[in-house]
């Protein structure tokens, strides 16, 4: 008869022990807090994806611009140099 | 008896169950503590490489700014170096397009009746590439493309010659002035480039041509696409010179 109790006290420990146990959560706000920071992360890594697309961007335009003005240079040396041929 | 021990048992599965589920759904103070350290650390990281970013960025579009207005200055001055040059050679080159886009568009017939304006349209092409602003790349690249266009044209003409299509056709000139005979209407460039491929006109003409050595100034002559003699026109070229020799022994017995 003893110990049928035993274990129902056994069993009464563990599930009061789970429950203090298991009990040392993060409150509310702290969790909140966890979740401001990961979408603050979140935000800031899209944030570096959009400059980084800007920077890439941007370095083609230039390439491009340097192309141009280096084909314009040689656009205006050669037509000084017919000009000056023709008179 | 067995009922408090079943009764035991399942209190004991259940503390067991309802321990597990927290765990699982909850993470631990310990777990938030890392996830916390961990995403601040992550979140200076990631500020510190969107100043640096930002900062490239920045200097960037300064850089863009500059070469725009760089671009600016270089297209002014070429613009000021072409002067009141520019729209009339612009104008010919725009002729020039029309002139090929309408020439593109005719069928072969209408092509080989209009084959003249190839060359005029040559000569054009030829006259717009001396001029000073054809040195411009975008100008040089244009011409490019029109005489590409216009070699395509021409090619048009020659397979349209070839495939026998159309057979052109010379009028004989006097001799005087031309100096027409069948060897040298063979010879000039535009018919065979080849004297000695006389008999193909002799042969594709036997309706108006009963001696080859005799042709009259007026006659229009169809010229057969240019291809090595057949081996009828070698027969009829060794007929031919059978008979010279006979007419020569005659003569000259």
């Amino acid at each position: 008869m003893k110990k049928p109790f035993a274990l129902i006290i056994i069993g009464c420990m563990m599930v009061i022990g789970s429950f203090v146990g298991c009990s040392s959560k993060p409150s509310n706000e702290e969790m909140q807090q966890l979740n401001d920071l990961k979408t603050e992360v979140t935000s800031l890594e899209k944030g570096i994806a959009a400059r980084e697309s800007e920077k890439a961007d941007l370095l083609k335009s230039i390439a491009e611009k340097d192309a141009q003005l280096a084909q314009c240079t040689k656009d205006k040396q050669a037509l000084q140099q017919r000009l000056q041929g023709v008179k | 008896m067995k009922y408090v021990i079943r009764l035991s048992l399942i209190v004991i599965l259940v503390g067991a169950v309802t321990c597990l589920s927290f765990t699982q759904e909850k993470m631990s103070k310990e777990d938030w503590q890392e996830a916390i350290t961990k995403l601040t650390a992550k979140s200076t990281e990631l500020k510190s490489k969107l100043d640096s970013l930002q900062k490239e960025v920045t200097d960037l579009h300064a850089q863009e700014a500059t070469k725009v207005q760089a671009l600016k200055q270089c297209s002014d001055e070429l613009a000021a170096m072409q002067g009141q040059q520019e729209a009339p050679f612009v104008a010919k080159l725009d002729a020039i397009d029309a002139r090929l886009n309408e020439l593109s568009k005719l069928s072969n017939q209408d092509l080989w009746a209009r084959r003249a304006e190839l060359d005029s349209v040559q000569k054009w092409i030829n006259i717009a590439g001396q001029d000073p602003l054809s040195v411009i790349q975008k100008y040089q690249d244009r011409l490019k493309d029109q005489q590409s266009r216009l070699d395509g044209l021409k090619k048009t003409l020659e397979q349209i010659i070839a495939s026998g299509e159309i057979m052109p056709t010379y009028t004989v000139g006097t001799w005087a002035r031309n100096r027409d005979c069948l060897w040298n209407i063979a010879k000039k460039p535009k018919i065979y480039d080849n004297p000695f491929l006389w008999p193909k006109i002799w042969q594709g003409n036997r309706d108006q041509i009963k001696n080859p050595d005799v042709i009259h100034p007026g006659q229009k002559l169809k010229i057969p696409p240019k291809a090595d003699l057949t081996k009828e026109e070698n027969r009829a070229l060794r007929s031919y010179w059978s008979k010279r020799r006979e007419k020569a022994a005659a003569v000259n017995p």
